[in-house]
């Protein structure tokens, strides 16, 4: 076999590896919240002291187009879509625009989650296990476009209302400066 | 009480404003309640003061309307639970107080029923009626007959067992309580129910029309509006959807759901009852208010309830015995094909029912109904109903239902659009003796607002845009506009105040279940959001933007 | 699959060859028919060729065309091929027939049972016209011996096919679409059934019974079914009920009588009433129940159940609470 042919094949061995890799399939998975201790969630950007330890937790099934799948499979079981709706919202806030009122780092969709929040958003911890809760973060991610496109969802199994995960506009997360709920005067 | 009167007319006697006049209707003062979510809510004006129930948290303010400007006399702040607000299927409203006897009662978000004083302000008492942890909460404006407070729970997306309670009102005691599913004894069904239709006769059939116990969560909560009848000493009022809206995992005809009971306020007894939309498939709730109303047919006057009801149908039931005289379609209809008056059954049309993994185009009207909440009026001097409504159709699949508690038990996908026409929003003026619409308003945006209309012969309404609206009660001609600084979805009212002058007052703040794009915030792209409404509604945040503000106007 | 085949719970393997119902025997029947009418066309096929094989032409003999000798040969080509098409519209005409048999309409007494395929397991329900008197339960199917029982077949993720072999032929289950099947047993029995369309990583442990039983044993099976979950009594299962309803458990599966109502899993409101666990795939004894608890992903990975994170206690109250629910 000719040398470019060679690498030719092993080009596209590889990348048929990596296809793999994003459809990689584990089912004793141990994302971070298992093994990890809790990172401190920040809800905002203002931290005393610099330089400070960076508390960003990578979520491995951010990278995995399965996990993600069953994140959204399991968003419609447990009703998240009851509130959220296909991330347009309703009762609890939209989560496919850009606004985040409780952080839009995975870490903080986990929080979100696994402990809830005080306007309204019931805590599931407990509920779904952990490694559940991090499909489901993914998925929720997937909504705004910040997760790979070649990972995000590209159908639904019901009535499509809303563009595809994986053609929605990354959106440039901002704290919201408005709460969207609780407004005390 | 925010419908004005016990037979819920909201027909106001005072003349002073008058087609000739109203062009000189001007603003007389403002309040901003501080709130941006829907206000719903009637201002209540009891003596020289008027009250006013603001959106989730609640608050109860109120104001003197001796002195120039209506200055603020006191807020009572109930502090109702943060997480109610998980709870609320369709903004936090709050739909008004009622007055007995010196004190405000009025309900909040996280199921709890208030007792103010009103003169000082202060809590006389407030009783926890209902449990935000299993999906319950309160929007409605509760009623006092009798020294009893009625109130019921909301909760038909959450799995809620539907109920209406009688709160004794010194004490704030639980007098009775009525629940809309289960056996016999729970519903307070007993010797004297004698419903008209054979249908509705049979023991415990708030269990036997349900696979199971799904009757423990089968919605059918009480959200809106009850009348009274002194005379026949009953009391009306309707009941919500069943839930989830997915009806394949509930087959039968889900009773006491979608309908509505005649019961005596003493003990609660029911009296009769009736089913609007029996084995309700589109959220077709049976809340709507009951207008009470003697009427002549065929020859001879007999008392009667008029009900344009969520389903598309005005209604006219025989109030002593539940019998369905009339029912005439007042908006477009593909949902069913009338209603059989010799069984008192809606004909339905099997292709329009929601189904699991099935999308089902063209329902109509939409889950909204021809007409959600908004009340509407009654003449005696036109002898015509105001009503406000909308046109709305939907897309609609049923998808897997799973109860969790505390979560939404919807299971279903919908997307609204406009009816016929493109107009979202009606107003209808109906004789409901000829039993025809005698003229109609479109507006753009659903007519989400209540109605009042005086006997200066004007009738008053919101819009979504903000407009508030005077028209001609006869002709339908609009007389009068005011730009407000939010949509409204309020209740407008009439009153006399301390100088004798004739005021009209109004909550313009844009919300509810329609403006829930604005008041929430939502993304216009997903079009099932907010249960489906927002994709009627994606212009709406370019036509108004959040408020909380009292307008009240007056002749100079 | 081996424990169940080999275990007393199905008295017979699951076989299209053992035909237990009037439809998988008037299948049985026309495969049988096939196979004897396929084997003797194969052997004379064989015959044929061993025989033209060995009356090979004699060396050197000159190839010359005789149209007088060759008729015969035409002859028999033709009738040959004349026996083939009419063999095979025969069988168009049997194959037709049975079908339009065993898809007749089966009459009004017809029992209605609805199966929902799901990855990978079988909702059942039996409908009645008291909606009071509906039954939901997994994986096992109870009907009476002697009276057609409709199947409404539907599914609610990817394709299924429904197919107990000695009872039925194969229907498939599409999402958003609903097929139907009917078949009534001959005699009491066991009958395992599987599901025959790939659906993903458990398809092979995606099983079911169908216990045919007398009509009263049937009746009496139905009315307990019909009882929702009895409360239980010792304080074990008391606290079992109590991790039930706090822990994962309730996410995905429903007791009637109780605040756990998700369908996302098998209802389980008469588990302990059934004979296996997992669609099929163990025996419902309470070492295999508590081993698939804490980690069904060994048993069956890919299932779309979680390991569960409870502690000894929780699991012990648990599994005394779940073998309450006769």
């Amino acid at each position: 076999m000719c040398l470019r042919c060679r690498r030719r094949a092993g080009i596209a061995i590889l990348l048929a590896l990596v296809a793999c890799k994003r459809e990689e399939r584990a089912f004793h998975g141990l994302p971070p919240a298992n093994s990890l201790s809790k990172p401190p969630v920040r809800e905002i950007d203002l931290i005393p002291g610099t330089p400070h330890r960076p508390d960003s937790v990578p979520n491995p099934y951010e990278g995995n187009a399965y996990a993600v799948s069953q994140g959204k499979t399991l968003y419609n079981a447990w009703n998240c879509s009851g509130c959220h709706f296909q991330g347009g919202g309703g009762i609890g806030p939209p989560l496919m625009d850009a606004d985040w009122i409780y952080g839009s780092r995975p870490e903080n969709v986990f929080e979100s989650i696994a402990e809830g929040r005080p306007n309204g958003m019931p805590s599931f911890g407990g509920k779904i296990v952990p490694d559940q809760i991090w499909q489901i973060a993914a998925y929720v991610r997937s909504m705004s476009g910040l997760l790979r496109k070649d990972v995000a969802p590209g159908r639904d199994d019901a009535m499509q209302v809303r563009p595809q995960e994986q053609s929605t506009t990354k959106a440039k997360p901002v704290q919201s400066a408005i709460p969207k709920s609780a407004e005390l005067p | 009480m925010p419908a004005r009167n016990f037979a819920s007319t909201r027909y106001s006697g005072l003349n002073e404003i008058t087609a000739a006049n109203i062009a000189q209707l001007r603003l007389a003062w403002t309040f901003s309640t501080g709130v941006t979510r829907g206000h719903e809510a009637a201002p209540l004006v009891v003596g020289n003061t008027m009250y006013v129930v603001t959106p989730f948290p609640n608050l109860l303010y109120a104001l003197d309307l001796t002195q120039p400007g209506a200055p603020l006399k006191w807020t009572y702040k109930p502090d109702p639970a943060l997480a109610s607000q998980g709870v609320a299927c369709c903004d936090l409203v709050n739909r008004g107080a009622a007055y007995f006897d010196g004190k405000i009662y009025y309900n909040t978000l996280d199921a709890h029923t208030v007792a103010v004083d009103g003169k000082t302000g202060k809590e006389v008492w407030k009783t926890k009626v209902g449990d935000i942890s299993k999906g319950e909460s309160i929007t409605m404006a509760p009623l006092v007959v009798k020294g009893k407070v009625l109130v019921g729970n909301s909760g038909g997306e959450f799995g809620v067992r539907g109920w209406l309670t009688a709160l004794d009102a010194k004490s704030g005691k639980l007098a009775w309580r009525a629940y809309h599913t289960g056996p016999d004894k729970d519903v307070l069904i007993g010797t004297r129910f004698k419903p008209f239709y054979p249908q509705d006769r049979g023991k415990d059939l708030g269990v036997s029309t349900w696979p199971g116990d799904a009757w423990k969560i089968g919605g059918g909560g009480s959200w809106g509006w009850i009348s009274y009848d002194p005379e026949l000493d009953l009391i009306y009022y309707g009941t919500s959807n069943p839930g989830p809206w997915n009806p394949d995992v509930r087959p039968g005809d889900n009773k006491w759901t979608a309908g509505i009971f005649a019961r005596d306020p003493s003990n609660g007894e029911a009296v009769w009852a009736y089913q609007w939309s029996p084995h309700d498939v589109f959220d077709h709730d049976g809340i709507n208010e009951q207008i009470l109303l003697d009427l002549p047919i065929k020859g001879q006057t007999r008392k009667v309830l008029v009900r344009p009801e969520r389903n598309g149908y005005i209604y006219v039931l025989d109030r002593t015995t539940g019998e369905v005289l009339s029912a005439d379609p007042y908006g477009y209809i593909t949902t069913s094909k009338g209603v059989d008056l010799k069984t008192g059954r809606l004909i339905e049309v099997p292709e329009k029912a929601t189904r699991t993994g099935k999308v089902v185009r063209e329902v109509c009207p939409a889950a909204p109904g021809t007409k959600d909440w908004q009340p509407s009026s009654y003449s005696p001097r036109t002898g015509w109903l105001y009503i406000p409504h909308q046109n709305l159709c939907e897309d609609v699949e049923g998808v897997e239902a799973n109860y969790i508690e505390g979560t939404p038990y919807v299971a279903t996908i919908v997307k609204m659009y406009a009816g016929p026409g493109g107009n979202r929003g009606v107003l209808t003026a109906w004789d409901p003796i000829r039993r025809k619409a005698v003229w109609e308003i479109k507006e753009k945006f659903p007519v989400w607002s209540g109605t009042v209309v005086t006997a200066g012969d004007v009738v008053f309404y919101g819009t979504m845009e903000g407009w508030f609206k005077a028209l001609d009660a006869r002709s339908g001609a609009e007389l009068w506009r005011f730009k407000t600084g939010s949509g409204i979805i309020g209740q407008p009212i009439v009153y006399r105040g301390p100088d004798k002058k004739e005021y009209v007052a109004v909550l313009s703040g844009v919300g509810g279940w329609a403006g829930a794009v604005v008041a929430g915030g939502l993304d216009i792209r997903d079009s099932s959001a907010a249960l489906g409404f927002v994709n009627a509604m994606k212009d709406l945040p370019q036509a108004t933007t959040k408020g909380g503000m009292l307008y009240v106007f007056a002749l100079p | 699959m081996l424990p169940v085949l080999a275990s007393p719970l199905v008295q017979q393997a699951h076989t299209t060859l053992n035909p237990a119902s009037p439809q998988a025997r008037l299948v049985d029947r026309l495969g049988a028919a096939m196979f004897v009418t396929a084997s003797v066309v194969f052997l004379l096929v064989i015959a044929a060729l061993l025989w033209a094989a060995f009356r090979r032409r004699a060396p050197d003999t000159p190839l010359v065309t005789n149209v007088q000798r060759e008729r015969p040969m035409r002859t028999a080509v033709l009738l040959a091929t004349g026996v083939t098409t009419a063999i095979l519209f025969g069988f168009l005409i049997f194959d037709v027939s049975v079908g339009r048999t065993i898809t007749t309409n089966p009459g009004k007494e017809a029992l209605q049972i609805r199966v929902t395929g799901h990855q990978w397991w079988w909702e059942v329900q039996y409908r009645d016209s008291l909606p009071q008197n509906w039954v939901t339960t997994a994986n096992e199917i109870h009907i009476p011996v002697g009276r057609p029982v409709v199947f409404e077949l539907v599914s609610t993720d990817v394709i299924h096919s429904f197919w107990p072999p000695n009872l039925s032929p194969k229907r498939d289950q599409i999402p958003g679409d609903e097929n139907s099947l009917w078949f009534q047993a001959d005699s009491a029995g066991v009958y395992r059934g599987m599901c025959a369309e790939f659906c993903g990583h458990e398809h092979a442990k995606m099983g079911f019974l169908v216990v045919a039983e007398p009509p009263g044993q049937f009746a009496v099976w139905l009315a307990a079914q019909r009882d929702t979950a009895l409360a239980p009594t010792d304080a074990l299962a008391r606290r079992g009920k109590d991790v039930f309803l706090a822990s994962t458990c309730v996410m995905c599966h429903a007791i009637s009588g109780t605040p756990a109502g998700s369908r996302v899993g098998p209802d389980l409101t008469h588990l302990a009433s059934r004979q296996t666990i997992a669609a099929g795939t163990l025996p419902n004894t309470r070492a295999n129940l508590t081993g698939w608890i804490v980690d069904p992903q060994v048993i069956k990975p890919g299932v779309k159940m979680p390991p569960s994170q409870l502690s000894g206690p929780d699991l012990v109250a648990l599994v005394a609470y779940l073998e309450t629910l006769k």
